[in-house]
């Protein structure tokens, strides 16, 4: 009788939030970093068995893609373990640096994979592998050359941290779906793992409409086509629709009950990229397509502002206290 | 006019013998200011273990506090650009005194009473043109502006004593703002640097680090008991740069520069909001509310690890190593890396934890 009791007053105290912690993991984060893991796995197969940019290129794609669906999430492993993975913005072309350095120099490094994680971050992920693939001044390697073995390198090294990540985060979600347990001194109540989460979901679409959208667009007198995200592959608007979409998909695991919001929000966010013509916005310097950037830059913040009101509000959470204002 | 040894004296003829004082306060170990659920503001004593010793409601966000060597008495700063700090008896939570700083003058946030307990150094600056000024307070006769000093240097913000009692240390972040909204005036040309002054006003020692760290404004200190300077930065340069939070300083040496690796470095976004030594002195710590995270240093400046956790900011030295604090209402203490709940309440704990036991070292 008198468990009854305690277990009753217990679900009586428990914020219902909990329950949705859970569900963001189990349908949407685990199976993202499963995913990456899985699509970086055949994409090190692919660069292993023939290293050229036309091989290379479709399971980079795909892996990329896996990439999308968890790649703004900066919490857990993903705090540190994400830069690595994809070194972007690069301002000072960090990663085109690196990869010349290496191949200059013949480094052995580059032909180590177990060794190449000590390497600049900036010549690791992603962007390395885009950059070695898609760049004219790096693309031309034959199979004999040491751009073909870094390629190689870069792929198994991606491949390594897909798995660490994908391991790391089955290790770390016990952590958020306990929150408030005894112990857990990362969430010290149920309500702190929903706050994570959803601090990630805002930061995720303003990372997209600032940095994704606001890089290229620069200032009216001076655009700037060359900071869009992954331009070299022509893949720019394709991650902020993925992105937009990753964050939609968190947003309903997260939320207790429907969002129509956010829902009409990022359809609104669809229907303004399809007015864009180029999917790497390298057409920014023409007045008229920037505004049409801008646009689509419009409607993902609307989408932030939508799930502000549809779950932040609605949970009363309130932005960081230090982060926001600190001295 | 009585002399400051008269004044001790007098406060043990009362009885007040040193510490007895917050005793009555509850024996507070540390001091931090907070928001309370209701949106008002309030300054806490807090034990060993995190718990409320005292409470004292403030009229407006407290920002760092100073605790007097012997009475109970905490100064509570406002944030800058400070117009007011609050002179608190912690027994009573009554306002002994509010100090205005003189025209032309603003509290930076920071301060610290001399080691006798004789006078208050606070730190200010000037609206006009940001020239860093150290106010000296005299607590005997009833916390009165007897003077000022430069702290050379532009928009300091945090002061320390040396473990000599005659030394303090200001960290002049460089910064110069526009006296009503803290809108940063000079990043293009800014120059921080940490400056050891005499109590007396004279510059014993000035140390500015490379050019190209120029924009890394040094804004917090820690001291450890063998003189040991640790010094917390924020950077004001290009996104992304990843550059060093930490800096160590004997004096007479150059300074080091602490890094952790590039990952780690580029999490804490360039941000680093209070610094303390551990217990043992032996690891020195910096936080980062923006991104949630404590890295842990040797004193030689090697990276030791990071700990998670949500806009933590406040950071003190414990016995068992750190206490942490966080705007959640989380009180961590990490102890050999490890992180482990000393206490949570419903307030969103404000960016500093002051260290009231003065037996390891200065006070502050």
């Amino acid at each position: 009788m008198k468990r009854t009791v305690l277990l009753t007053l217990f679900a009586l105290s428990a914020p219902v939030a909990h329950a949705d912690v859970a569900e963001a993991v189990a349908a949407h984060i685990l199976p993202g970093f499963a995913g990456f893991a899985r699509a970086a796995s055949t994409l090190d197969e692919a660069a292993q068995a023939d290293c050229r940019p036309a091989n290379v290129r479709p399971a980079f794609e795909a892996a990329f893609d896996a990439w999308m669906t968890v790649a703004d999430l900066r919490v857990g492993p993903s705090e540190t373990g994400a830069l690595s993975v994809a070194f972007w913005p690069d301002e000072r072309a960090a990663t085109p640096r690196a990869l010349a350095r290496l191949i200059e120099a013949g480094d052995p490094v580059g032909r180590d994979p177990s060794a190449y994680a000590e390497v600049s971050i900036a010549a690791r992920g992603v962007f390395a592998l885009e950059t070695l693939i898609h760049d004219p001044a790096f693309a031309s390697y034959g199979p004999q050359d040491y751009t073909c073995a870094l390629v190689q390198t870069v792929a198994a090294d991606l491949h390594r941290q897909a798995v660490s990540l994908d391991q790391g985060w089955r290790d770390f979600a016990p952590i958020l779906t306990s929150a408030g347990a005894e112990g857990n001194a990362t969430y010290l109540t149920p309500d702190e793992a929903v706050r994570a989460l959803y601090t990630q979901l805002l930061a995720r679409l303003e990372l997209t409409a600032e940095m994704r959208l606001g890089r290229p667009m620069g200032t009216f007198e001076r655009p700037r086509p060359k900071q869009a995200e992954a331009w070299r592959s022509g893949r720019s608007l394709h991650n902020v629709l993925l992105s937009v979409g990753a964050a939609q998909a968190l947003a309903q695991a997260l939320a207790d009950g429907d969002l129509p919001l956010t829902d009409r929000a990022a359809d609104r966010v669809r229907q303004a990229a399809s007015a864009i013509a180029d999917p790497a916005f390298q057409d920014v310097e023409d007045p008229q397509a920037r505004l049409r950037v801008e646009v689509l830059q419009q409607a993902v913040r609307a989408m932030r502002s939508a799930i502000e009101v549809e779950i932040g509000d609605a949970l009363g959470i309130a932005a960081g206290f230090n982060a926001q204002d600190g001295d | 006019m009585t002399t400051r040894r008269a004044f001790i004296a007098s406060i043990l003829v009362t009885g007040a013998v040193p510490r007895s004082g917050w005793a009555a306060a509850g024996n507070p170990a540390f001091l931090a200011a907070a928001q309370e659920p209701d949106g008002g503001f309030a300054l806490f004593g807090l034990t060993a273990g995190g718990t409320p010793a005292f409470r004292v409601p403030l009229a407006a966000r407290g920002h760092a506090g100073a605790g007097h060597p012997l009475l109970a008495q905490a100064v509570a700063f406002a944030r800058r650009p400070g117009t007011f700090a609050l002179v608190i008896d912690c027994t009573t939570g009554r306002v002994i005194r509010t100090l205005a700083p003189p025209e032309d003058r603003q509290f930076n946030g920071h301060g610290v009473f001399a080691r006798d307990g004789g006078l208050l150094f606070t730190v200010e600056q000037s609206r006009g043109t940001s020239d860093g000024v150290i106010g000296i307070w005299d607590v005997e006769g009833g916390y009165s502006r007897i003077g000022e000093m430069p702290s050379h240097g532009i928009g300091p913000h945090d002061l320390r004593l040396m473990p000599d009692g005659q030394t303090l240390i200001v960290a002049n972040g460089g910064i110069a703002t526009d006296p009503t909204d803290r809108t940063k005036l000079n990043l293009d040309t800014m120059q921080p640097n940490l400056a050891y002054i005499a109590t007396d006003g004279t510059l014993i020692e000035r140390i500015e680090l490379a050019p190209d760290l120029r924009q890394n404004s040094i804004r917090h200190l820690a001291v450890r008991a063998d003189g040991l300077v640790g010094f917390a930065m924020q950077w004001e340069g290009a996104e992304g740069t990843a550059p060093p939070l930490l800096g160590l300083h004997q004096r007479g040496g150059g300074p080091v520069l602490a890094s952790a690796p590039m990952g780690e470095e580029l999490a804490m976004q360039g941000y680093a909001g209070s610094i303390a030594f551990s217990g043992d002195g032996a690891e020195v710590a910096i936080t980062s509310p923006r991104g949630g995270r404590i890295h842990r240093f040797g004193a030689d400046g090697a990276f030791l690890g990071a700990v998670s956790r949500s806009d933590v900011c406040g950071l003190a030295r414990h016995p068992r190593g750190f206490l942490a604090s966080d705007g959640l209402g989380g009180l961590l203490l990490i102890e050999g890396g490890e992180a482990h709940i000393a206490a949570r309440s419903d307030v969103a704990w404000d960016n500093h934890v002051v260290c009231l036991d003065s037996s390891n070292g200065p006070i502050g």
